[in-house]
């Protein structure tokens, strides 16, 4: 097993290698060819299951994907995720769930609203009309929203995209919904969902953190100062080392499943905190789109501002008061 | 002192919040362009008054609170000025003052390809041949480098054993034949300042442009430190309180009540306080001309940090309202902080070395 998961890694690796080049990802955006070619390699739909055209991969080797793409581009990571671990768990089961062939082979693309929470949409005898705001791939042919209920619209939509500082290989901006509208559950299964992504999520932040302090232990073993190299100035190398550490800590804690929640709660807190030093390392080189790390610290930061607020702290909370407590 | 200057700041409040209006900040980082009418304007109000320095401090701090890309761009046109005043003859001073009016743009060029921090490793020399210097080498990042009309340039006269010595600073007329500068697009935040890589390509310069004496250059850049380092702090605090006035008006607006998150705006607060404290502080004694190294990089290390812990508490406190472009210019811009006139790592040594000398 632990040897499949190697191949797999290192098979992913070397496709981001090869094909994803990130600086080009952030200009031109994730094109409908690397879409496509994601796809080939059974990347895109990786969690769904092969009745769907998906690769029906386990939860590790889905999360070894994300990992090791989002070292290369959390971009694409991002996209990945937004139909693996929302779009997938969203429509299944549903009337809605065949779509997921032309999503997984990259036929169509798919977004999911979980921030307007539906509130500012009405639906009329079927149809949805509405501005949805900041929503993460405006570009979609199909888009779940979570609200009351939840519910599936279909494209094309028009939209304002505009510039975004994070992921900014998907595009980003408000869309506006004149268009048909299916109501999927009565439910919103938002939060459950949400949930069950703290595992895929932790592996995009690991991949980040990962990509970012390669960056900086690579830059601070040549770049000298002072007639040394950064990394024989121990502030610098201790704190690289640290990070190292805890990267690791995440990574075993992520693959071994010991708790999503700590996984989940150690990845968010760290992610900024090291995407932040790498750029520091660079010393001005950092602060330009030509080394590659300071696009870790925008995507961290607004990973964190999105997906790690109050409500999953509560979360967090609620879980280590639930457990058994052995000592009073 | 800062207390007798309220309308002041109350004038500069209402100059960037008239001018740097959202649309015209995002205009200017989306263009990465330099914003020329501004400063025009700024110019014509008497908005940065160079004659007192409590009012450029003010000026930068209410100027980068509302939007810190055009703030340090109108603040900037004057950087490197100090050495000149200070140690220039009377040509030069006559150049600063039509720096001062506007006529020209200043800038100034330590940084090169190979370093910031280590400034007397630096490689670019000017080497005297009968009563000329011919410079050679190059500078990096150096801000204003395109759109400059004079240069104030630090490089080498001569070998020495101690680097320290054989630095020499110069002004430089960027249209003296051999120099080149190249504008450095896609930087992360302050996207309205302009920023350039310059090659100087045996450029002849008189003794006239020599500023100050030979061999003193690296100590007269350690003494504008002791000045820029607090333009930064102020830099700085203006951005911190353009994230704290992010994180108030949506705490306020949503009605926001519970405990973890009034207990991060007083930290965001308390933190901005100490900022101020430190910085007008270490203002003080430059104002006598007794400048206090440590006291100068114990603020503007710890003000540029309260900035980019301001920005991202700003960018989490109002999660998915922080997908909005005005909250994250304001963290974008907020890094350059901690870089810029010495990054945290080397204040904190020079923090030490004063204290350990105290002792
Ligand atoms: C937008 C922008 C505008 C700028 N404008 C100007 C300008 O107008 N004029 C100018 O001269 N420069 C300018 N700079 C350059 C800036 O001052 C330098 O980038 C900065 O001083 C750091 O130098 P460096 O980039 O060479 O980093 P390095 O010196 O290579 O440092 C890299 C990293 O190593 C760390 N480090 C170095 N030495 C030590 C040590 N002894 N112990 C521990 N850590 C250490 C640093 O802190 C940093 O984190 C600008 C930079 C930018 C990005």
């Amino acid at each position: 097993m632990e040897e499949e998961n190697n191949i797999l890694r290192e098979t992913v690796a070397e496709f981001c290698e090869k094909n994803l080049d990130e600086k080009k990802i952030e200009t031109e955006g994730i094109t409908e060819k690397l879409t496509e070619l994601i796809a080939s390699q059974g990347f895109l739909g990786s969690a769904v299951p092969d009745k769907y055209s998906g690769s029906g991969l386990d939860e590790t080797s889905y999360e070894i994907i994300l990992e090791e793409i989002a070292k290369y581009s959390p971009s694409v990571a991002m996209k990945i995720f937004i139909l693996n671990s929302m779009y997938y768990p969203a429509v299944k089961g549903t009337s809605a769930e065949d779509t997921l062939n032309d999503a997984s082979t990259g036929k169509i693309s798919v977004a999911v609203d979980f921030i307007n929470k539906a509130g500012s949409i009405e639906s009329e005898s079927g149809k949805a009309k509405g501005t949805l705001k900041n929503i993460l791939g405006t570009d979609a042919d199909k888009l779940v929203v979570f609200g009351d209920s939840t519910s599936i619209v279909s494209g094309p939509f028009k939209s304002d995209s505009r510039d975004f500082m994070g992921f900014r290989g998907l595009k980003f901006g408000d869309l506006h919904l004149d268009n048909s509208v299916q109501v999927l559950d009565k439910h919103s299964r938002m939060a459950e969902i949400m949930e069950n992504s703290y595992g895929p999520a932790s592996a995009i932040g690991l991949g980040m953190i990962s990509g970012a302090l390669q960056k900086a232990i690579d830059y601070t073993n040549v770049r000298k100062a002072f007639g040394n190299k950064l990394r024989d100035f121990e502030p610098v190398s201790f704190r690289l080392a640290r990070f190292r550490a805890m990267e690791s800590i995440l990574r075993n804690s992520l693959y071994s499943r010991i708790d999503p929640y700590y996984t989940f709660n150690f990845a968010m807190e760290h992610l900024v905190e090291i995407a932040r030093y790498s750029v520091n390392t660079h010393g001005g080189y950092g602060y330009f789109k030509d080394f590659g790390v300071e696009k870790f610290y925008r995507d961290a930061i607004v990973m964190k501002s999105i997906f790690y607020g109050t409500d999953e702290l509560r979360k967090l909370t609620e879980h280590v008061y639930s457990e058994k407590i052995n000592f009073v | 002192m800062f207390e007798e200057l309220e309308d002041y700041r109350q004038k500069i409040r209402e100059f960037a919040l008239k001018e740097f209006t959202e649309d015209v900040a995002a205009e200017y980082d989306r263009k990465e362009s330099y914003p020329d009418d501004l400063r025009r304007k700024s110019l014509s109000l008497g908005i940065v008054d160079m004659q007192n320095p409590a009012k450029v401090l003010i000026a930068i701090e209410e100027l980068c609170r509302v939007d810190a890309g055009l703030g340090i761009a109108l603040t900037t046109p004057y950087f490197g000025s100090e050495v000149i005043m200070l140690f220039g003859n009377d040509r030069q001073k006559e150049i600063l003052n039509d720096v001062y009016s506007g006529k020209y743009i200043l800038g100034l060029g330590v940084t090169e390809p190979s370093g910031g921090s280590d400034v007397a490793a630096l490689k670019t020399t000017a080497k005297k041949q009968g009563n000329k210097y011919i410079l050679n080498g190059s500078k990096m990042f150096i801000t204003n480098g395109a759109i400059a009309d004079y240069l104030v340039i630090l490089a080498r006269t001569s070998e020495d054993s101690n680097p320290h010595h054989g630095l020499s600073t110069f002004l430089l007329n960027t249209k003296s034949k051999g120099f080149s500068a190249t504008k450095l697009e896609d930087k992360l935040g302050v996207r309205a300042t302009n920023t350039a890589e310059l090659q100087f390509n045996n450029i002849e310069l008189s003794e006239d442009d020599l500023i100050g004496e030979e061999g003193k250059g690296f100590y007269y850049i350690m003494m504008f430190f002791n000045i820029s380092r607090i333009y930064v702090a102020a830099q700085s605090i203006g951005i911190a309180r353009g994230a704290f006035d992010k994180i108030k008006s949506y705490i306020k607006e949503n009605n926001v009540k519970d405990e973890d998150s009034m207990f991060r705006l007083s930290d965001v607060g308390t933190r901005i306080e100490a900022s101020r404290q430190m910085t007008y502080n270490a203002a003080s004694y430059l104002f006598e001309f007794k400048p206090k190294p440590e006291l100068t990089s114990m603020a503007k290390a710890y003000s540029s940090e309260t900035a980019v812990y301001a920005a991202e508490e700003a960018m989490e406190i109002l999660g998915d309202e922080s997908l909005y472009e005005s909250v994250q210019r304001i963290f974008r811009n907020a890094k350059i902080m901690e870089i810029w006139e010495g990054t945290s790592e080397i204040e904190k040594l020079v923090i030490a070395r004063y204290i350990l000398k105290g002792e």
